[in-house]
């Protein structure tokens, strides 16, 4: 009887838990758009997704593009970067000294969303915050070309020495440790939005946790932020330039799985999406741009067959990279035939328009390889080629299986040597290239800031970035000089030219530039992408 | 009685401390170091250990942890800074839980429903189609189940909408996708549990007596045959209730199967552990629950036990 009776008190709970139970998620707020999208009576929202929640939407601790592409719309530095272009921000106007050292800025009349006024005090004590140990920011190294940033950082010098000083409520003194011309992009940046302190005292560890634990200077409001589900954004209304913002609402889904994200575009329930590689095919009105990422081979060129130059080249030299692209990603990513993306900022236009370059043909140089390979054998004493084996590194997703794959093909093709395939966790591979346990790794640089130097110096013999071993005083010294040099042309002109010393020594191997296709729904106009800063620009969209 | 329910939540206590201590010293054996980057200088790095406490030796963490732990803190997630494992743990579980409960009421009513069905037709055209749905149903791995089922009522005929968890419809691809493997495994269980009973001597008993086949097989055949898909319940519950992220993150369910998977990948240890010692609480509650339950329903159990 006992047990009939429990059975039934079972079967009881099971029904109301199915019928009468609401569902966690029916209490989300659903505003105009969620069905239908676009503009529903004077609302405009925008629809779009992500594939991981956002990391933090602390300011100073913002490590990833998704974080940065929210706080890119949420916060407003002293200038706003919009294409690589630099624009004024909340400073309206400032002076550089002519030795390029010391900037000063002066801030616009602005409010932040709740009504407080944005002082130079807000942006010297986000500086400030971001070096600071006890913050613990893992983009501390961002701050580098302010005075003393780099020691502060470690400990050994108190904040109060870095050069950062707020004059006044409206002006705000730079001082830099050395002459960087993309400062004005690096201050563009999150980590440099203006932050209140009583803000971060109040909420503490919870700071910036939730929509309403801090406050914005950006287009939009931070309204609503349910982790792993959705964040939703409001139109500023404090914002100075709210006028040229016309949406009223952003809702960023959290959808991990792309071909989803696809099916919900295709079903009406967002208005932009980006194809899964594998689908590129099926959408020829796709839209490509660049993500920014570079992927290459890192060579540990500490000893073995890698620390000779001509080595290095007959790998560089026989790589047929229109065939790798063709192979590892279905010809949607472009193959890199130099080192710096192009895209970046250059001395007027890109770097790529101002410094047209291939180090390495597009299909590779046979002849030129083999040259390059007897070359090596003879001075490092090996009789054929087939006598070296090498190992290449790489993580255990699907695609850099894939790759890995591809490259030993062609390169034991090409060179006949020997190449093995060490597959680990990706944080197994991030571990093994920083303390250099590896002789070649499938690697990647995402650039921080569109400047050339965001490639180029973690090859720098004294760079802490530098895990390869790599040392080459001609490439060391170009890099030195472009560094003191305050003339932005010239600066330009030696980064070219260190460029082509590291591609002509063989450092790396290039392999390809990401690129993502995307689609967006008709009735929407105005969203760009860029790769630094955020991915996705929709302060100036519009809904028809 | 009361001896016996004592000694049961001390077991239950003395599990979860092992489970706690294994945890804490597996995380850390993982392959990889949790801060890491490309950009990452020591001086950084030592500044994130020693905001997350990692400067400290091992044994001073885990005190600490374990201090934590009694007032029933968690402490923060490292891959997503600013939030506690015991906010993550609060938003996500509520969708997983729903989710399983719906999924487990779906495949265990209908599991038994097919497989009552199937045997009652043994040999004939609806026996086969309900084995064809068990071989479907445990060989299609739910990746690809969640997938079809997406495109087909989601995008082909546009029925169901395609993901998220907003409310009753949303709710229907998914409870299926999760429990189509448990009803696939009920109805085959079913189904031979109830040939099994047809033969007993107490059905020809029934049926000699001059029973109604209708009778026969309410009162006698299912009421039998049952027991065994019931034995079965526990351990699919525990599955199901845990065990649903392909499902997940398939129809952008903000649950807590996404989190568990990718903080393992992430090396986010705290977020690992919190999640562990959730789930594994979760399910010695649930052990200590039954223990308890059996002790009143069977005098037996706990009369050897107090021995």
């Amino acid at each position: 009887m006992k047990k009939k009776c429990l059975a039934l008190l079972m079967a009881g709970l099971m029904a109301v838990s199915m019928a009468g139970c609401s569902t966690p998620g029916s209490n989300v707020e659903k505003d105009s758009g969620t069905e239908g999208g676009g503009e529903e009576g004077a609302q405009k929202v925008f629809r779009y997704s992500i594939t991981s929640d956002v990391s933090t939407l602390d300011p100073q601790k913002n490590n990833e593009s998704t974080s940065a592409t929210i706080g890119y719309h949420t916060g407003e530095g002293l200038t706003r970067s919009m294409d690589g272009v630099v624009h004024p921000g909340l400073a309206e106007e400032w002076e550089v000294s002519d030795d390029g050292l010391t900037y000063t800025f002066h801030l616009r009349d602005a409010k932040y969303s709740d009504g407080e006024k944005i002082k130079a005090q807000d942006f010297e004590y986000a500086m400030k915050r971001i070096v600071d140990p006890e913050t613990a920011s893992s983009f501390a190294f961002i701050a580098k070309p302010l005075e003393n940033a780099d020691e502060i950082t470690a400990g050994k010098m108190d904040l109060d020495e870095l050069g950062v000083e707020a004059v006044d409520d409206e002006t705000l003194v730079c001082k830099l440790g050395f002459p960087a011309p993309y400062f004005l992009q690096v201050i563009s940046m999150s980590q440099f939005y203006p932050t209140r302190k009583d803000m971060v005292e109040k909420y503490g560890d919870e700071f910036a946790a939730d929509g309403e634990k801090n406050v914005y200077s950006g287009p939009f409001c931070l309204k609503e932020w349910k982790q792993n589900d959705r964040i939703i954004l409001e139109k500023n209304p404090m914002y100075w330039d709210k006028d040229k913002v016309n949406l009223d609402r952003v809702e960023i889904l959290i959808v991990a799985d792309e071909n989803t994200a696809l099916a919900m575009y295709e079903a009406g329930e967002l208005d932009y999406v980006n194809v899964p590689t594998d689908a590129v095919g099926n959408y020829p009105d796709a839209e490509f741009y660049k993500m920014g990422a570079e992927d290459f081979i890192k060579l540990n060129t500490g000893d073995g067959p890698l620390a000779n130059k001509n080595f290095r080249l007959a790998l560089n030299y026989g790589l047929d990279r229109s065939e790798f692209i063709k192979l590892s990603t279905n010809d949607v990513w472009e193959p890199a035939t130099r080192f710096v993306l192009p895209d970046v900022g250059g001395a007027e236009g890109t770097f790529g328009e101002d410094y047209p370059y291939e180090a390495f043909p597009l299909e590779g140089d046979q002849k030129k390889a083999e040259e390059y390979l007897n070359t090596a054998l003879k001075e490092l004493g090996i009789a054929s080629a087939s006598d070296i084996t090498l190992e290449l590194l790489t993580s255990d997703m699907e695609r850099t299986k894939k790759e890995a794959e591809v490259l030993q093909a062609l390169l034991q093709e090409a060179l006949g040597i020997k190449i093995t395939i060490q597959m680990v966790p990706f944080t197994d591979r991030v571990e093994r290239e920083n303390k250099g346990e590896y002789q070649m790794v499938v690697s990647g640089i995402l650039p921080d800031y569109p400047d050339p130097i965001s490639f180029l110096e973690s090859w720098e013999t004294t760079s802490p970035y530098n895990h390869c071993n790599y040392s080459y005083e001609e490439y060391d010294n170009l890099l030195q000089k472009a560094y003191h040099t305050g003339d932005a042309k010239e600066r330009m002109d030696t980064l070219a030219e260190a460029e082509k010393v590291f591609m002509e020594d063989g450092g790396l191997v290039p392999l390809q530039f990401r690129m993502n296709a995307k689609l967006v729904s008709e009735k929407v106009t105005g969203v760009t992408n860029y790769f630094s800063g955020y991915n996705i620009n929709f302060i100036y969209a519009d809904i028809k | 009685m009361a001896k016996y329910i004592l000694k049961r939540v001390l077991i239950s206590v003395v599990t979860l401390w092992v489970l706690v201590t294994v945890v804490f010293i597996l995380v850390r054996c993982m392959p990889g170091e949790p801060f890491q980057g490309e950009k990452m200088t020591p001086e950084i790095k030592a500044n994130l250990e020693a905001y997350y406490g990692f400067d400290k030796s091992l044994p001073e963490q885990y005190i600490m942890y374990i201090r934590n732990l009694l007032k029933g803190d968690f402490g923060y997630s490292m891959k997503y800074l600013n939030q506690s494992v015991n906010k993550i743990i609060a938003q996500s579980f509520p969708y997983s839980f729903d989710l399983g409960i719906r999924a487990i009421v779906f495949s265990v009513s209908f599991g038994i429903i097919f497989g009552i069905i199937a045997a009652l037709n043994r040999g004939k055209r609806l026996d086969y189609l309900c084995v064809i749905i068990a071989i479907l149903g445990t060989s299609i791995p739910d990746f690809i189940m969640g997938a079809i089922l997406q495109y087909l009522f989601g995008i082909r005929w546009g029925l169901l909408p395609v993901a998220q968890y907003l409310g009753f419809k949303y709710t229907i691809l998914p409870s299926v996708g999760v429990g189509f493997y448990t009803l696939a495994m009920v109805s085959r269980l079913m189904r031979a549990s109830m040939l099994e009973v047809v033969g007993q001597d107490y059905i020809k008993t029934a049926r000699s007596k001059g029973l109604s086949k209708a009778g026969i097989v309410c009162r006698h055949q299912i009421r039998n045959a049952i027991t065994p898909v019931v034995t079965v319940l526990g351990p699919v519950v525990a599955s199901v209730l845990c065990g649903t992220f392909v499902i997940e993150s398939i129809f952008a369910i903000p649950g807590m199967g996404k989190y568990y998977v990718e903080s393992v990948q992430n090396l986010d240890y705290s977020l690992v552990l919190g999640m562990t010692v959730f789930y594994g609480s979760f399910l010695i509650l649930a052990n200590l629950v039954v223990d308890i339950l059996y002790g009143i329903i069977d005098p037996r159990i706990r009369l050897q036990e107090s021995r």
